[in-house]
């Protein structure tokens, strides 16, 4: 009974068909709701350890299931929606989703997601860790200092903030805006061409092929993922 | 006997017995006189047709307090009267609008020729008796005798009464029964003397009159011969329909000229009396000479004449034209006219021998056409037809008197050298110059003026008024004959030289009219169009009104304000219905009409090829139109019906275009959804069932195959359902961008390494020049622009050829290309490479192209129209220059705003 419990949320009897066995064969505890009130009772009554939520439910906006989660809840939550609805996932994830899937999409890249997302709630003391690691990369944020397999690399002190804001988020989706709003401050949540001019120099000093990044990854029209 | 050989049905009649399919029909209760009992009769008859099941109503009927008439009410349903507000009273009427809403099969209307209250719909009830008969109801209605239009003359002849109340023939003929109610005289005076004969007060006094054996028998005699005769005519009319051969009415036509004159009308019923004997057809024509305003008194009697034609069934033409006889007579040839009515102005007794009357005129002229010339008594006043030119301002005869002057300046300079009869000639000169250019009476006074001046200073004794030598006497008396005959010819030359050119301007305006009209492929411009030139060419507010498109039917939404001039948007609702009745009859509505003529608007038909489209508005109000501007105004109606019936038609051809257009898109995508959907389907179904029934005989290697299979088949699909959605919304005007700083080079690298993850086998390079710009792009789009474009030269360029993408800085933008070495496009295939469905052969061999490595032939069409949307271009080159072979697709975007990046702290 250890096992983390993961609701699914989607009104199409065909996801859970296919989401539970996959998520029971992963470790994971599977509840099924398949409508938004449902979706609410299950996260007050039983409250699971990430949700998965489909934006389309046939009794109330999937966004305003984030929004009331989120008056009682921190419980991880990951959209799933159409690849080419852009805004509705970036309006998601800025009332408060933790990452999102698009539709249709391999089961190996949903685990990702749940993984990052358990992950995250299960360490938020990690975030405040001095030393950072992500992969090659070592992160030591009182000193200032980046170091790729050991060797050091010079970073601007921008370039430094904006990769330790990401690099505290492993795995997870972050938004334009809230990179912005952490890294330069509430004034600049629209100066994009900041984000993708610094990204390009992070790419150019981190990345072993910086035209095919495997660190920062570009999360088209929404913001940057940092690798785990 | 064969077949046609047997007589045909004449066209005409089967024709009216069309027209009249769908009508209502119309039965007449005739009388000779009041007191007949016609409404009695009509009443009885009524209610022996409800007995027999029949929806009879009573729409009005006046008992006029007779009890033996009210009982024949009792137990027929009867409409209620409508009230109408008039000089502070509310009168009674009858109720049109209720009747037709009511829709009985039967409704009585008493008393045909009742003129309604000011305020109702139409002047005269037998107007609404029409509306009634147009909607298919049924009508049954009274009419006495005297009330015809064509008799009116007659009646008053007979008794010295003239009735006021009257009802065209036109509207007496489409009765399709007349049933005579008939009482001998004496019986009718020993009513009278009973008091069963209804009188109206005011005319007590004419009763006398009127109500005398003599008056009775006549009018009696009258009515009898009136319905003889619409038996004939009844049985003609039949023959004709049924093709039973027999004698025919001659093809009699009549045309009667209408003039300023106070005999117009009696020469119009006269016409109409001739029409009537003859069974013909007649037209009333009135003939305006141009650039003349006649005065309001002519105007009006022209007017009326005409009014009257048309209510008595004739065709009126008001032409415009120098010469009345020779237009009369171009109208009477064309129409086939053989018989012309015209009175005979009397002319002045002392012009008599020499004045030509139009009479003359048209006896002398008229060849094969007999010609009706009617005088009258010698009370009877008739303006003379020809009109006198316009007298003409002051400065002709200031110049008149000048040129007499110069003329004696230079005849005293002339006679120190040259003998006196050449003098005169020097003034003939003074008075053609005036004729010239000022008309008939300034010559006139010239040539006058030049008759004392010649004799004053160049006769015998000189600076006198006297002649002393005889032959001076007739050198003069020439010299004036002369010079009156050269002012009447040259005036006359001026007059006509105006009239030439005043065409020639109302042509021009014409033509500038159609020109405009026929550049404008818009329904509503086409009509605002005419609103503002009509306003300038005849000086008075217009509007237009057109049919919806795809009007619902129901008369309240099919005509709307298109256009006015000066702008207005709306009419008050009399006029709307004016104008609407001119549109449902095609006739002219409201001022100076026999419908609604209290609106401020003359309402004219828009009649085309396809039928009534629509009504122009003319303001009304004040001076009445001159025939001249009505004809215009009717030529300005047609050309703008034919302006928007093209319109209309270029509309609908576009619609039909664009929806062929559709179809055939249609087609081209369920063809391809039906193929490229079906094959990874397939791939998916049979991989899966494969699993399904052999998964346990299958190695962990096969088995992992097929199902990778089936991930990227489905991967596959996801990719066309991606496309198509794009392309749907390309086309839709849908597409959101949205704009945000985009790093090229990313997006270039991202496409690559999505082909390769992809499984593409092709050698890819990728050259970017350093510091590129970043461009406002949206993100997702340019992502599939480059998918795409990528996919298609991994899917065409076959498996070993090598792929280049480069990114460079070019003018203000960035560029993109995507260059393959595999075999390129046809040079035929090339200029449609980025073209919906067009790809390569389903063998898949040999060029191919177009697609974004998806199916469907949609890939570089995508590409294509989300360049576009970001203000870029794109475009293809094969062979790629330098190389021989290959394809390469460029595409351009613009920079946009650039923003330095904050560097540093």
């Amino acid at each position: 009974m250890n096992d983390p419990r993961i609701l699914v949320v989607d009104d199409e009897p065909a996801i859970h068909r296919f989401l539970t066995p996959a998520l029971s064969a992963a470790g994971y505890h599977v509840d099924r709701a398949d409508d938004g009130a449902g979706a609410l009772r299950a996260i007050a009554t039983h409250p699971p350890d990430a949700v998965l939520l489909d934006l389309g439910l046939p009794d109330m906006d999937g966004k305003e299931v984030i929004a009331r989660v989120r008056q009682f809840s921190r419980v991880p939550v990951i959209v799933l929606s159409a690849r080419d609805r852009e805004a509705e996932k970036i309006e998601a994830l800025d009332l408060g989703a933790d990452d999102f899937v698009n539709k249709p999409f391999g089961v190996g890249e949903l685990m990702a997601r749940i993984r990052a997302a358990l992950r995250q709630r299960g360490g938020e003391q990690a975030q405040v860790e001095a030393v950072l690691r992500v992969g090659p990369l070592e992160i030591d944020r009182p000193r200032h200092r980046v170091t790729r397999d050991g060797e050091e690399i010079k970073l601007t002190p921008k370039e430094f903030d904006l990769l330790a804001y990401l690099a505290r988020h492993p795995g997870k989706v972050l938004t334009h805006r809230q990179i912005l709003g952490a890294v330069w401050g509430p004034a600049h949540v629209e100066d994009t061409q900041y984000l993708r001019v610094y990204v390009g120099q992070l790419r150019q000093r981190l990345e072993a092929e910086p035209a095919a990044p495997t660190l920062i990854l570009t999360e088209p029209g929404i913001g940057y993922r940092m690798a785990e | 006997m064969p077949q046609e050989d047997k007589p045909r049905a004449s066209p005409d009649a089967l024709l009216a017995m069309a027209e009249r399919e769908g009508k209502g029909r119309l039965r007449v209760f005739l009388g000779a006189a009041p007191g007949v009992g016609k409404t009695y009769a009509m009443l009885q008859a009524a209610r022996a047709a409800q007995d027999s099941g029949l929806d009879v109503v009573v729409g009005i009927v006046e008992t006029h307090g007779r009890r033996e008439t009210e009982g024949m009410l009792e137990g027929l349903a009867v409409l209620p009267r409508r009230s109408i507000p008039y000089r502070g009273r509310l009168v009674p009427e009858f109720d049109l609008e209720g009747a037709l809403a009511r829709r009985p099969k039967l409704l009585l209307v008493d008393e045909y020729a009742h003129s309604n209250v000011p305020g109702s719909q139409h002047p005269k009830r037998w107007q609404d008796v029409e509306d009634l008969l147009d909607a298919g109801i049924d009508v049954w209605t009274t009419l006495n005798i005297q009330h015809v239009e064509s008799l009116n003359e007659v009646v008053q002849r007979i008794t010295g009464v003239r009735v006021r109340e009257t009802v065209p023939d036109t509207a007496v003929q489409e009765a399709d029964e007349v049933v005579m109610v008939d009482l001998p005289p004496d019986e009718l005076l020993k009513r009278l003397a009973e008091g069963k004969v209804y009188v109206q007060d005011t005319a007590a006094r004419a009763i006398e009159r009127f109500f005398k054996p003599t008056n009775l028998t006549a009018l009696r005699e009258l009515a009898l011969r009136r319905v003889a005769a619409r038996v004939d005519s009844d049985l003609l009319e039949h023959m004709q329909s049924g093709a039973i051969e027999g004698p025919w009415a001659a093809g009699e036509r009549i045309l009667v000229c209408v003039g300023p004159d106070a005999s117009a009308e009696r020469v119009v019923r006269e016409a109409k009396r001739l029409a009537d004997l003859a069974d013909a057809p007649w037209f009333a024509v009135t003939v305006e000479r141009p650039g003349t305003q006649p005065n309001a008194r002519d105007r009006a009697l022209v007017d009326a004449a005409l009014r009257l034609a048309e209510s008595l069934g004739a065709e009126t033409r008001a032409l415009v034209g120098s010469d009345i006889v020779d237009e009369v007579l171009k109208v009477a040839r064309f129409e086939n006219v053989t018989q012309i009515v015209v009175s005979r102005a009397r002319p002045s007794r002392l012009s008599r021998p020499f004045v030509r009357t139009l009479a003359d005129a048209l006896v002398r002229e008229a060849g094969g056409i007999s010609v009706h010339v009617l005088t009258f008594a010698e009370g009877d006043e008739a303006a003379p037809r020809r009109r006198t030119p316009p007298v003409g301002g002051l400065d002709g005869y200031v110049a008149a008197s000048m040129a007499v002057a110069v003329a004696v300046l230079v005849g005293e300079g002339l006679t120190e050298y040259v003998a006196l009869p050449n003098v005169s000639m020097i003034f003939l000169l003074a008075v053609l110059m005036p004729a010239l250019f000022y008309g008939v009476w300034p010559a006139v006074f010239a040539s006058l003026l030049s008759a004392a001046a010649y004799n004053y200073f160049f006769i015998n004794p000189f600076y006198t008024f006297t002649i002393a030598r005889p032959h001076e006497v007739l050198a003069f008396v020439i010299f004036l004959f002369i010079a009156v005959l050269i002012s009447a010819v040259g005036g006359r030359a001026r007059e006509q030289a105006k009239a030439a050119a005043q065409r020639v301007r109302a042509g021009r305006r014409l033509y500038e009219f159609t020109r405009k009209l026929s550049s404008l492929a818009d329904t509503n411009d086409v009509a605002a169009g005419a609103a503002s030139e009509i306003h300038a060419i005849l000086a008075r507010a217009a509007v237009v009104l057109v049919q919806r498109p795809n009007a619902q039917k129901g008369p309240d939404e099919e005509l709307h304000l298109a256009a006015a001039w000066p702008p207005e948007d709306r009419l008050d609702t009399a006029s709307l219905s004016a104008a609407r009745w001119a549109y449902e009859k095609g006739e002219p509505a409201g001022a100076r009409t026999g419908t609604l003529p209290s609106v401020p608007w003359l309402f004219v038909p828009l009649k085309s090829r396809q039928g009534i489209v629509g009504v122009i508005g003319l303001e009304a109000a004040g001076e009445p139109l001159d025939p001249e501007a009505r004809v215009l105004l009717d030529t300005l109606a047609d050309q703008t019906a034919s302006a928007l019936d093209r319109a209309t038609l270029a509309g609908e051809m576009a619609d039909v275009r664009s929806a062929a257009e559709a179809e055939r898109v249609r087609n081209i995508l369920l063809a391809s959804i039906s193929h490229d959907f079906r094959t990874p389907l397939s791939s998916i179904l049979g991989a899966s069932s494969s699993l399904i029934e052999y998964g346990g005989r299958l190695d962990p290697a096969q088995s992992r195959d097929l199902l990778a299979q089936i991930r990227e088949e489905a991967e596959h699909l996801d990719g066309m359902v991606r496309n198509l959605l794009s392309m749907t919304r390309l086309e839709a005007g849908a597409l959101d961008l949205r704009r945000d700083w985009v790093d090229v080079g990313e997006v270039v690298n991202q496409a690559v390494a999505t082909a390769r993850r992809r499984g593409a086998t092709q050698r890819f390079t990728v050259e970017l020049e350093p510091g590129l710009p970043l461009v406002q792009a949206d993100q997702i789009l340019l992502n599939q622009v480059l998918a795409n474009v990528v996919g298609n030269a991994v899917r065409y360029a076959g498996p070993a050829a090598g792929i280049n993408v480069a990114a460079a800085r070019a003018g203000q933008g960035v560029e993109v290309s995507v260059t393959d070495t595999g075999p390129g496009v046809p040079a035929g295939l090339l200029e449609h490479v980025f073209e919906k469905f067009v790809r390569a052969a389903s063998d898949g061999r040999g060029a191919g192209l177009a697609d974004g490595g998806e199916g469907a032939g949609l890939g570089l069409a995508i590409a294509k129209g989300i360049v576009e949307a970001h203000g870029g271009s794109i475009r293809a080159e094969s062979p790629v220059p330098g190389k021989g072979s290959g394809l390469r697709v460029i595409f351009s975007l613009p920079v946009g705003q650039m923003a330095e990046p904050e560097t540093g702290a």
